[in-house]
């Protein structure tokens, strides 16, 4: 208090430079020189806002593998190798809880070819079938019993030779046809076996089999060295190379299943983020334009202090790295009803004080000192039940949370200095009888609501 | 100064209005569910599921879509069209060979089909959201109470509240039943909004009435209240004003997919502002009486029985002239029983028929 209050100001003022500078970033350093960029927002948009996919899968326990730790930590790798080929950018990757995992792909323009790529096992085996040739789609539903495309049963045992863990390589090929294909490398150990296999099993049937579904079951026309081979499989270009994309990242340890799949196509995340930033500053409008027409000038001051609040929000949203999502804008924009409200509660004191005739000076004073408990109080409930919905929401909500909670604490903080400062500079100049006037609003002892100016409140609508 | 309009006195009409309110959304919430079977439009966050919004921008009627959905053995699928382009389809749980098999065969018919968003839930994932809101709401409940029992030094200004608030999930949980919007996760940050919105706001009034307790005028707690609660109006009617302001904002100009989300936050605020002022005050009013008439009749009985005033701080120096219109504040011992415990009943039958 002790404080002049042109340095006060200074203080506001360094504050909200430093918030806008964070926020927006209009300058960037290259090595030591400064580079200006055009103004954006520099906050991380959720894949709600952005387009993007976000996944959920559960591992699961198969007879010869249970659900471990390090199986999952397989798994994890083989969709991260699998991910990394389909060039996301930024991709989450991580375990969640004993048996799930968590994907989230940002910005991704397919995401439903990226999807059926992410949750496939993958599990390439080259399996002796003797001397019968398998059609195309046959599957194997249990160790020995083979279902063929048109229904019937057979009892053949998977004799498997080698599996896809066996390859080091693989690429979309072309034959001489140029139909697409996909050609393979193997280990060099296992380069060996396949050319011994396939020296003694001249004139015999070699099928390959995906997630027990036979692909193709040529002949074995002579020994074939040197490890290197192909598919041929009827394949699309898009086939073959989603293919050789699963074969290079390995088959995944254990079985997974989609538990959860929230997509948002790009056009629809182009689309919520034009209209949530529209309905963002028409809120913000509204609500200055209500303080100014009902509090004429400190309902000004209160607007610049709202604007000081939204530059730190941002600020802060920024250097926190949290997600804003489409909650979260609405979180926001709750939390800027929070922020008003602390104004107005101010405001209504000093108009109180006033009125039992006390001086400007302690007017604002005990008002303000008499707001703080009020706000404290109303708010940290408010901040209980976004904390609870913090631990325990994930996603979209989560973002509310962390929205509201920043909204909330921040505003607390413009209300009671931001706002004072402005007053108390106002008091010492001409301004003062201005703010006097507040003393006279909304009617004399009995506060008579239908007397406040519904202005902007008919456009509520 | 002259007598002010008296809020509480007409608490009867309050109560009424908000049974009026909340009573057709709890029958609606009884009619959906004896005829379809859920109370409520639980989403697919909820009961699991597959949600597929698409963008046609070519004429199609939900019977074109629904030819398609038949031959994937998919004619329970609920299928909506919202405006002229966009398309929703719910379905059970499916694998994304599926989804993408009915978005291509969508396609052929119509080349201009977007995907715009797809959501698939397992029914395990929607047990566990359905626990966790449960949990949370429950948990965020019991803190907002303890915190106000210490704040107030008083478990009946938590408990009046409380009941404020439960007034307000209530006509959210009913608004949404009425409407029949679909009930999804973000419907978790509504109830819980709703709980911080409505104790936040029936605290700025209780602020105040523990403003006023802390002068220790010797007014009846009654007129206390009615003189509390309208010096707290317009800050509640502003502050309610400029939130509807700000997410009328979102709902009008939002777009579809957080307009359920700023349609439950509107009506929660309104609901939260009504309830502070008309239902959580007028209670704490008719607990005070109610505890002073039962006080008066123990004052009959054998000392020994300290009065409990203590309950609300400022409140033993006027426990005298409480609860009655009469100006005189006449000494606790001096009241005979039985007026005092009737005085209030009596004055019930004399508003009844006004």
């Amino acid at each position: 208090m002790r404080v002049s209050n042109s340095v006060r100001l200074l203080g506001v003022i360094l504050v909200a430079v430093a918030a806008f500078l964070v926020a927006f970033q209009p300058v960037r350093l290259e090595g030591a020189t400064p580079v200006f960029q055009p103004l954006r927002l520099h906050i991380n948009l959720g894949l709600d806002l952005q387009g993007g996919s976000h996944i959920v899968l559960q591992a699961q326990p198969t007879p010869r593998t249970p659900v471990t730790p390090d199986a999952v930590d397989g798994v994890v790798r083989v969709i991260r190798n699998r991910v990394d080929q389909l060039g996301v950018s930024e991709p989450v990757i991580t375990r969640q809880g004993r048996d799930r995992i968590l994907v989230e792909l940002p910005g991704i323009q397919n995401p439903q070819r990226a999807i059926e790529l992410i949750g496939k096992t993958a599990l390439l085996e080259f399996v002796d079938t003797g001397t019968r040739s398998l059609p195309q789609g046959a599957e194997w539903v249990g160790p020995d019993t083979v279902v063929l495309p048109d229904k019937t049963r057979l009892a053949l045992p998977k004799k498997v030779i080698l599996t896809g863990a066996d390859l080091s390589d693989a690429q979309v090929t072309f034959d001489q046809f140029g139909r697409p294909e996909v050609g393979f490398t193997f280990r060099s150990s296992a380069a060996k076996t396949f050319e011994d296999y396939t020296t003694k099993n001249v004139g015999k049937y070699l099928t390959i089999v995906l997630d027990n579904r036979v692909i193709s079951s040529p002949v074995i026309n002579s020994p074939i060295p040197g490890g290197k081979g192909v598919i041929e499989g009827g394949f699309t270009l898009d086939s073959a190379r989603d293919l050789a994309v699963l074969l290079r990242a390995g088959a995944l340890p254990l079985p997974v299943k989609v538990v959860e799949n929230r997509t948002v196509g790009p056009l629809l995340g182009r689309d919520s983020i034009d209209r949530s930033l529209r309905a963002g500053y028409i809120a913000v409008v509204l609500v200055g334009l209500f303080m100014l027409l009902y509090y004429r000038f400190p309902g000004f001051l209160a607007d610049l202090a709202l604007g000081v609040y939204t530059l730190i929000l941002f600020a802060l949203l920024t250097l926190l790295g949290a997600t804003l999502t489409l909650p979260g804008i609405a979180g926001f924009i709750l939390s800027l009803g929070v922020a008003v409200d602390a104004n107005v509660i101010i405001f209504e004191k000093v108009k109180e004080e006033l009125r039992a005739h006390k001086t400007l000076r302690a007017a604002v004073s005990a008002g303000w000192s008499r707001a703080i408990v009020t706000i404290f109080d109303s708010n940290t409930t408010t901040l209980i039940g976004a904390a609870v919905l913090l631990w325990l929401g994930t996603g979209p909500v989560r973002g509310f949370a962390v929205t509201l909670i920043l909204g909330i604490l921040t505003s607390i903080f413009t209300a009671i200095v931001v706002t004072r400062v402005l007053v108390d500079l106002a008091l010492e100049t001409r301004l003062a009888g201005w703010i006097q006037r507040i003393g006279a609003l909304g009617g004399r002892r009995v506060p008579a609501p239908a007397a406040a100016p519904a202005g902007p409140g008919s456009a509520g609508e | 100064m002259a007598r002010s309009f008296d809020l509480i006195g007409r608490r009867r009409w309050w109560y009424a209005l908000s049974l009026a309110v909340i009573l057709p959304g709890l029958i609606s919430l009884y009619v959906h569910h004896v005829r379809d079977h859920h109370a409520l439009n639980w989403g697919v966050d909820f009961t699991g599921g597959n949600a597929l919004e698409l963008r046609i921008t070519q004429p199609f009627t939900v019977g074109d879509i629904r030819q398609v959905m038949d031959r994937f053995g998919l004619g329970d699928a609920i299928i909506q069209k919202s405006g002229e382009t966009e398309l929703f389809i719910r379905t059970r749980p499916l694998t994304q060979a599926q989804t993408n098999a009915i978005i291509e065969a969508v396609r052929t018919r119509f080349p201009s089909t977007v995907m715009l968003r797809e959501d698939t839930v397992g029914p395990e994932i929607g047990a566990e959201l359905r626990n966790v809101a449960i949990l949370g709401v429950a948990i965020g409940l019991v803190l907002q109470v303890i915190f106000i029992s210490i704040r107030f030094r008083s478990v009946r200004f938590a408990i009046a509240a409380d009941i404020a608030l439960l007034h307000d999930l209530l006509v959210v949980i009913g608004a949404f039943a009425l409407t029949q919007r679909e009930v999804n996760s973000s419907f978790l940050a509504v109830l819980l909004t709703v709980a911080g919105y409505s104790i936040n706001d029936t605290i700025v009034i209780f602020d105040r009435i523990r403003e006023n307790l802390s002068q220790r005028t010797r007014e009846p707690f009654e007129h206390l209240v009615n003189r509390s609660v309208l010096e707290a109006l317009v800050r509640s009617i502003n502050t309610a004003m400029t939130a509807v302001l700000a997410i009328g904002a979102v709902y009008v100009f939002g777009g579809e997919t957080i307009r359920d989300v700023a349609f439950g936050l509107v009506v929660s605020i309104i609901t939260g502002g009504y309830s502070s002022i008309f239902n959580a005050s007028p209670i704490l009013v008719d607990w005070h009486n109610w505890a002073e008439r039962r006080k008066a009749a123990q004052a009959g009985m054998p000392v020994g029985r300290p009065a409990r005033s203590a309950e609300l701080p400022g409140e033993a120096a006027r426990v005298a002239g409480d609860g009655e219109r009469t100006a005189t504040p006449v000494p606790p011992a001096a009241v005979p029983t039985a007026p005092r415990a009737g005085g209030p009943r009596r004055r019930r039958g004399g508003r009844r028929r006004r």
